[in-house]
């Protein structure tokens, strides 16, 4: 963020000397601030004010990264409060905890299910990308559950949630070089935590009772000039912890106050006490609002469908429509008979056709062109969406080797594109679909034949 | 963003109406055109008694509490070089709907106002002038400043003061149009907030174009940064203007009837 | 340097508005704050959760959903005094699915007279959700506020093409609420509450529905577009977009693929309702962060587990 005058006048000493030359030391701050002169033009700035005015160039939340090579993530780095302003731009991350008090069973389920929830949609890779491993006091099943989750064969991150420090030392000499997040520093042992952390630039988990308690040992810890860090936003309570997850991103980014300029890690296995369902809630509510990075108590579909849905969404750029791949979608298995349905491939609207098409129950060959990633209309009229780009559509893809049916459905409100298409592609009939999407179910039922 | 703060300007003693009004104590001429002003959009009325050095004191309370009782607290800029009066005027003031602004300090003789903002938690119009008109940007700026190191040893919060560049007739003066603008850039680059007084800009010119200049140039000038004017409410071009840029810049959402409300 | 809360004070706040009547009345908003954000103010009533019921049997949910409800899902006046009983929500929305002309076309007569059974059988507020085809819900909404006068409902909803209609006879002859749709298009939403305000309804007596979208499907324009109409209304002080929101998610969540995709079409993702549920909570969750004062949902699982979410907030 950018200096104003006033902010740079608030610092000078206000003495109007005019050895900068200026008559007034506002009247300099306001010539500093438009970039007009340097300011080291004044004699008396303090070393204070000095520091504050280079580091309002740096941002105000750093972005930290941790793992390794194909299991490298960045966090943090982001510069707003709400999405619209602009994009959020790393994404949060979902960690599943073990622990060496972790019957073998209960450790080899998770990773199975670590294993089995691995997908992409819309072009982005889902899974779990840290494991988090929590020391509770024995050393050799702890050493024993980290060569297991590494023996595992998983893409994971590691976080050694362990505040020990030989334990830890025992740890780092096993996963060590994947450059784990270290969790982590609290009042007592941050000047060793430091220590094991910097000479590998290891992400510093931070702990603390209360944001007082905590802001203090960050302020003594970037003493020791280290700033890989990463806050707990504890777990005495889910009030608490929210509200110091929004208070964190505001102080850094609203009070401009780097010393919270850090991404935050949420226990929310914790919080959700052994409820699924709650622990769904508690992980979508710090999806959407500051949690950088999520602890859960296990992954399946019903945990990660709804939540890596709603991260890829709110991690979007808001200037960018979001667009699915232009290709023919395969929608209630179709085969050599069904017909062929046009739509555009702006996101959104591919998903509420898909979703309609799946509810009329009736096999289709969905496709979308390339239009811009725009919907149906704004396509059209910016020539994105016309007859040759359908027919051409249909031509280089292999839909009619897949499909007899010569039936092409093509949105209502581009009617008017049925006697270009027929011209580029002969021997198809172009049907003209509803209106709006909501309708398709009855048209498709009503066009097939079906009750 | 924060919305463009209107004040309407319409109860002014060089009217001979409210002049009257006053001197009798007539209360229908003034609550008329405060309604007038009100419905026509205007957020804060000015309220000038002339320097009223007689009677001042008892004259703005008086009209004070007339206007606040009849328009629900309705916020007010207490426009007079009398410092009892004002005083005065702030006593019986209700803030519930917003501060009063005291219209108008400056930075020569009536620098003193600024003690009266501070002394009763007030806003001030700071006129960006000492003796005469200034000659250009940098004067402007110059006590532009001064005024802002006054004020803040005073402990008035920046945000309390409306800088005003001193805007000028436009027919005879017109080589200082741009001045002026380039003033309010400055200042809304120092984190500043600023006033205009739009009255005077088209004295002179034909009554059909007075509107056009009105408007166009309160334009341009919140596209600088400017963020309140005190104005005739009354005139819809240079309301509907205001609205129009307020929409433009963000600081409200846009409706199809937006210019409705 | 100490820590200090960063606190942001904002002068508008969202309206008040009342639904029902008697002791189990709801009121919505009344907050001068973001969701949850109790250090910088007052949060108001709360977020408002309602159970979906609809005036036809619900041959297209899930059968764990139905096998719950049992025979009483073939008589919505029953069917909402088994909600109230043992799932007590804070309103019921009855759907008024079978007068949709593409569908049953049932009479509005008939659904009338199905309403009001269904309010005489529950003391928990409704709300009345139409078919989305304009035509039809005009003279739906029209005959339903008549028989319904009395009990302060909320009719859901009101769009561009009929809002005259739904709000003169909803709110202005029978005093319910009225809800206006705007579908994801703030300007929209801002203009159709200007329309209704117009016809001297006032803003106590309206509420938004903005649009929604299950988590996945474009949720971030409904959370943006939420965002960006509660720092209007609070930041800017904007009186026109002041009003509560309630946001529909159960009659998306359940039509995408997640909820809707049975255990045989996709064995790897598991039991449906499992997953139908934690759409409908994700999806909650994400309009209630982001401003929505009311959410219906459909599975009792999931309405416990949002109340007992906001439990631990407030
Ligand atoms: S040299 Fe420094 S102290 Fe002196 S007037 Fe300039 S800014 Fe002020």
């Amino acid at each position: 963020m950018a200096m104003t005058g006033l902010d740079i006048y608030k610092l000078t000493p206000k003495t109007n000397c005019k050895e900068c030359g200026f008559p007034t030391c506002m009247a300099f701050s306001m010539k500093v601030a438009a970039g007009g002169v340097e300011i080291s033009k004044c004699p008396h700035m303090s070393e204070e004010a000095m520091a504050k005015l280079s580091e309002s160039t740096t941002p105000l939340m750093k972005a930290v990264s941790f793992g390794q090579g194909e299991t490298e993530y960045k966090l943090g780095g982001e510069t707003v409060l709400f999405r619209h302003e602009k994009t959020f731009v790393n994404r949060n991350r979902y960690a599943v905890l073990f622990s060496d008090e972790m019957p073998q069973e209960q450790i080899d389920a998770k990773l199975a299910n670590m294993k089995n929830v691995h997908y992409v949609r819309i072009g982005e890779e889902m899974k779990v990308e840290i494991a988090a491993l929590q020391y509770t006091g024995n050393k050799a099943s702890y050493l024993a559950l980290i060569n297991k989750v590494k023996a595992s064969g998983l893409k994971v991150a590691y976080m050694l949630v362990c505040e020990d420090l030989s334990v830890l030392k025992e740890a780092l000499s096993l996963v060590g070089d994947e450059k784990p997040i270290v969790f982590g520093a609290t009042k007592d042992n941050y000047q060793e935590m430091v220590g094991l952390a910097k000479d590998s630039k290891l992400l510093l988990g931070v702990k603390a009772a209360g944001l007082e308690e905590l802001y203090e040992l960050v302020e003594n810890i970037q003493k020791l000039d280290y700033k890989e860090l990463l806050l707990d936003t504890g777990i005495a309570s889910v009030r608490d912890a929210f509200t110091n997850a929004v208070q964190i991103r505001r102080t850094a980014l609203k009070e401009q106050d780097r010393t919270f300029g850090y991404p935050s890690v949420v226990f929310i296995n914790e919080l959700a006490k052994g409820d699924k369902f709650m622990e769904i809630a508690l992980a979508s509510l710090f999806t959407m609002k500051y949690g950088s990075i999520l602890v859960l108590e296990d992954m399946d579909y019903a945990r990660a469908l709804p939540l890596y849905g709603l991260r890829q969404n709110i991690f979007t750029d808001p200037q960018k429509p979001m667009r699915v791949e232009p290709k023919f979608y395969p929608i209630n298995n179709p085969g050599d008979n069904s017909p062929v349905l046009i739509t555009v491939d702006f996101a959104l609207t591919y998903f509420i056709v898909s979703g309609e098409v799946e509810r009329s129950k009736v096999p289709t060959w969905l496709g979308n062109p390339d239009a811009g990633g725009y919907s149906v209309l704004t396509a059209w009229a910016a020539g994105k969406l016309s007859g040759s780009v359908i027919a051409k559509f249909i031509k280089e893809s292999d839909i009619e080797s897949k499909t007899k049916c010569r039936k092409l459905i093509i949105p209502g409100r581009v009617a008017v594109l049925k006697a270009d298409i027929e011209d580029g592609l002969p021997g198809w009939e172009v049907i003209i679909g509803p209106d709006e999407a909501m309708h398709l179910p009855k048209f498709l039922r009503t066009m097939e034949g079906i009750n | 963003m924060e919305r463009f703060l209107v004040i309407g300007e319409r109860i002014h003693c060089i009217s001979p109406v409210i002049r009257q009004a006053i001197a009798d104590r007539n209360s229908a001429p003034i609550l008329q055109r405060a309604k007038e002003q009100l419905d026509a959009g205007a957020v804060y009325l000015d309220l000038n008694i002339g320097p009223a050095e007689r009677d001042g004191e008892e004259v703005m309370a008086w009209a004070v509490r007339l206007l606040q009782e009849n328009f629900d607290n309705v916020p007010l800029c207490l426009d007079t070089a009398n410092k009892k009066a004002i005083e005065s005027g702030i006593k019986v003031y209700n803030r519930s709907k917003g501060k009063p602004i005291i219209n108008s300090a400056d930075a020569g003789p009536r620098l003193g106002l600024l003690e009266v903002a501070a002394a009763n938690d007030a806003m001030a119009i700071a006129l960006c002038a000492k003796e005469g008109i200034p000659t250009g940007v940098e004067e402007r700026i110059m006590y532009c400043t001064e005024m802002l190191e006054k004020a803040m040893t005073l402990g008035i919060d920046p945000m309390d003061l409306l800088f005003d560049p001193l805007f000028l007739v436009i027919k005879g003066m017109q080589d200082k149009a741009q001045e002026v603008l380039e003033t309010i850039r400055q200042i809304t680059e120092m984190g500043l907030r600023s006033n205009a007084g739009l009255s005077n800009v088209s004295n002179g010119a034909p009554k059909h174009v007075r509107p056009i200049i009105d408007a166009t140039y309160c334009a341009m000038a919140m596209q600088c940064g400017l963020t309140a004017a005190i104005v005739n409410p009354c005139d819809p071009r240079l309301m509907e203007t205001i609205k129009t840029c307020d929409m433009i810049k963000g600081n409200m959402l846009y409706a199809d009837s937006y210019l409705e409300l | 340097m100490a820590f200090k809360t960063s606190v942001q004070k904002y002068s508008g706040n969202v309206c008040n508005l009342e639904l029902g009547t008697g002791e189990k009345k709801i009121s919505l908003g009344g907050q001068n704050v973001i969701p949850f954000y109790s250090f910088d103010g007052d949060t108001g009533s709360g977020a408002k959760i309602g159970l979906e019921i609809l005036d036809i049997y619900p041959d297209n949910w899930v059968d764990e959903l139905k096998n719950l409800y049992g025979s009483a899902a073939n008589n919505a006046a029953e069917w909402a005094r088994l909600v109230e009983e043992k799932y007590s929500p804070d309103f019921i929305c009855l759907r008024l699915v079978g007068a949709d002309p593409n569908g049953l076309n049932k009479s509005v007569e008939e659904c009338a007279a199905l309403a009001i059974e269904v309010a005489k059988a529950v003391k928990l507020p409704l709300v009345i959700a139409g078919t989305q085809n304009h035509e039809k819900d005009l003279k739906l909404f029209e005959k339903v506020a008549e028989v319904l006068e009395g009990y302060n409902v909320l009719l859901l909803a009101a769009v561009e093409e009929n809002y005259k209609t739904i709000a003169a006879a909803g709110v202005t002859a029978y005093k319910h609420k009225v809800a206006a749709e705007s579908s994801v298009d703030i300007n929209l939403a801002k203009q159709l509450n200007i329309l209704i305000n117009q016809l001297e309804v006032k803003s106590e007596n309206i509420v938004m529905h903005v649009g929604s979208a299950a988590v996945g499907y474009g949720f971030e324009y409904v959370a943006s577009t939420i965002d960006r109409i509660r720092l209007a209304a609070l930041g800017q002080n904007d009186k026109t977009l002041q009003m509560p929101i309630i946001t529909p998610v159960s009659f998306d969540t359940w039509n995408v693929k997640e909820g809707a995709s049975t255990i045989e079409d996709t064995p790897e993702w598991g039991d449906q309702t499992e997953r139908g549920i934690a759409m409908e909570i994700s999806t909650a969750v994400g309009v209630i962060a982001a401003g929505s004062d009311a959410v219906i949902l459909r599975h009792p699982r999931s309405a416990q587990t949002i109340r007992a979410f906001l439990g631990k907030l407030i």
